[in-house]
């Protein structure tokens, strides 16, 4: 198939950016997103032209470094996929695909479609660290922990950090992200130590980075490539306020 | 104390004071809407109940409800515009292309939709409650000498401006409600898989009803069925 692609080019933090065409033919629908972006690439490097920056590591979607805005949507047009999952056979012959870094005045842009989502770094050492010596790995099931409570830490831990909740959120908050991380050491034991004072930290480092305040809009459920609820969300505003008011 | 100022400047207690603000607001609409249907009952009906309110608990309740409301209206209004700000800010210059999947036009102009509910309360208050505009239908007196507030609500919904001012108002607030009721579960904590969806249903439901109940009486009024 062939496409016509509407690419952010950004040479540099702070820079003067904009959208760019590009013409690719001959795509084969087998080929993942980024395939695509290799593809381009290889002929812009022919050409003597910058190639466009985009991250990606694992390119199996468990990692979390890929990420990018296609029309709109964070990690495209399917549910529940990031962007190195996704393939060319979503599209069609003869489709214009914009493509733009995550935006959000905590992620500012690196390069091109590379955002320094640091932020989302500090956010997670402000959950504290886990302060009792536990020497080696305990006993598997030594802690008995309720399936409901296993179940439900291991569907926030399923964040991979990509930040396509931000992207997607028209106030680019972070809530989703931060609660996902709370919401899944407080399901279980050995999270309860810490517990009111990781909220109380983690939500104010949120502020303090710059995210906005979650509206409710739900776009973030909707963009989360692993589908995490935001019933982690209503999870986290209560614990918040309880801890903090006592 | 530091710690306090830290917790009501966060953005997740000023979004939980707007949702319980919201509430004492959404319950007071409810309340008022109540009031509002009297006018099917009758003339006198009305009329009694508005001497009642003014003189419940030898007339403090109506300053302990009406301190309450000021209140919460300050609060939502302050939090709700610091908020948008800050989310202005955050969000920064946005797409090129956009594709919203769960949003809707309403959770999106919460703030327009909440600041024309503002100017009307502002202009209603002027004119239902200190009578400072509008005032020839202020000054009815009724047959035991109470204040004629019947009379005064239907002579004052044969203006058309005051009724089209009054109907563009109640849709915009069922417009605001729309989204704010299952908002403020979810702000509140009330999340569930097998329930959200009933929330967010019912809240659709409760503001159509809101907005019916409201605009019934001009509809009576205009149609002659209030006279
Ligand atoms: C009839 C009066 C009003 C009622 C019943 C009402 C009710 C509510 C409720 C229940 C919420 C949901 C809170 C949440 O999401 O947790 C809300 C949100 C909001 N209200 Fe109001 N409100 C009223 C008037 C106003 C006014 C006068 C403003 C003026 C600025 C306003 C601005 C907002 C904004 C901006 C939000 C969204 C805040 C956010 O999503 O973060 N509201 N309202
Ligand atoms: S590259 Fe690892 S998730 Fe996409």
């Amino acid at each position: 198939m062939n496409l016509r692609l509407h690419i952010w080019r950004q040479k540099e933090p702070g820079a003067q950016g904009m959208l760019k065409a590009y013409d690719v033919a001959d795509v084969s629908e087998h080929m993942s997103f980024l395939e695509m972006l290799d593809v381009l690439n290889e002929r812009l490097l022919e050409n003597g032209e910058d190639p466009v920056a985009f991250e990606h590591d694992c390119r199996e979607g468990i990692c979390g470094t890929c990420g990018m805005v296609i029309n709109g949507r964070p990690h495209g047009p399917e549910p529940k996929t990031t962007v190195c999952q996704l393939h060319m056979r979503s599209f069609h012959d003869g489709d214009s695909i914009t493509i733009e870094p995550w935006r959000a005045s905590a992620f500012p842009v690196v390069k091109d479609l590379v955002v320094d989502r640091s932020a989302f770094d500090r956010i997670v050492q402000k959950g504290g660290y886990i302060s009792v010596n536990t020497g080696n790995a305990p006993d598997g099931n030594a802690i008995p922990v309720p399936k409901v409570n296993a179940d439900l830490a291991m569907d926030a831990a399923s964040c991979i950090g990509c930040g396509a909740c931000v992207a997607a959120c028209p106030n680019a908050s972070a809530m989703l992200f931060t609660a996902a991380k709370i919401g899944h050491l407080h399901a279980l034991p050995q999270g309860h130590a810490e517990k009111g004072a990781r909220v109380y930290n983690m939500v104010l480092a949120m502020d303090d980075e710059g995210f906005g305040a979650c509206t409710n809009h739900l776009e973030c459920e909707a963009a989360c490539p692993k589908g995490i609820s935001s019933l982690f969300i209503a999870k986290l505003n209560t614990e918040f306020v309880i801890t903090s008011l006592l | 104390m530091r710690r306090l100022i830290e917790v009501w400047r966060s953005t997740v207690f000023q979004k939980w004071v707007m949702a319980i603000t919201g509430v004492m607001l959404g319950g007071f609409l409810l309340a008022h809407l109540a009031g509002n249907l009297l006018i099917f009952v009758g003339a006198d009906d009305m009329n009694a109940y508005a001497v009642e309110l003014r003189e419940l608990l030898h007339g403090s309740a109506i300053w302990v409800m009406r301190a309450v409301l000021v209140i919460s209206l300050v609060l939502h209004v302050r939090a709700g515009i610091v908020l948008a700000q800050r989310n202005r800010t955050a969000s920064g210059g946005r797409y090129a292309v956009t594709s919203y999947q769960r949003s809707t036009l309403a959770s999106r102009s919460m703030l327009l939709t909440g600041l024309l509910i503002l100017s009307y309360v502002l202009y209603h208050l002027a004119h239902f409650t200190f009578g400072a505009i509008h005032t020839e239908y202020y000054h009815y007196i009724d047959s035991m000498g109470r204040h004629d507030v019947y009379r005064m609500v239907v002579e004052s919904f044969r203006q058309p401006v005051i009724t089209i001012l009054y109907v563009v108002a109640v849709i915009v607030t069922g417009f605001h409600l729309q989204h704010a009721i299952a908002s403020a579960f979810q702000t509140l904590g009330i999340n569930h898989p097998r329930y959200s969806p009933s929330i967010k249903m019912g809240g659709t439901l409760l503001s159509i009803l809101i907005v019916i109940g409201f605009i019934s009486v001009p509809m009576a009024i205009i149609f002659g069925l209030v006279q």
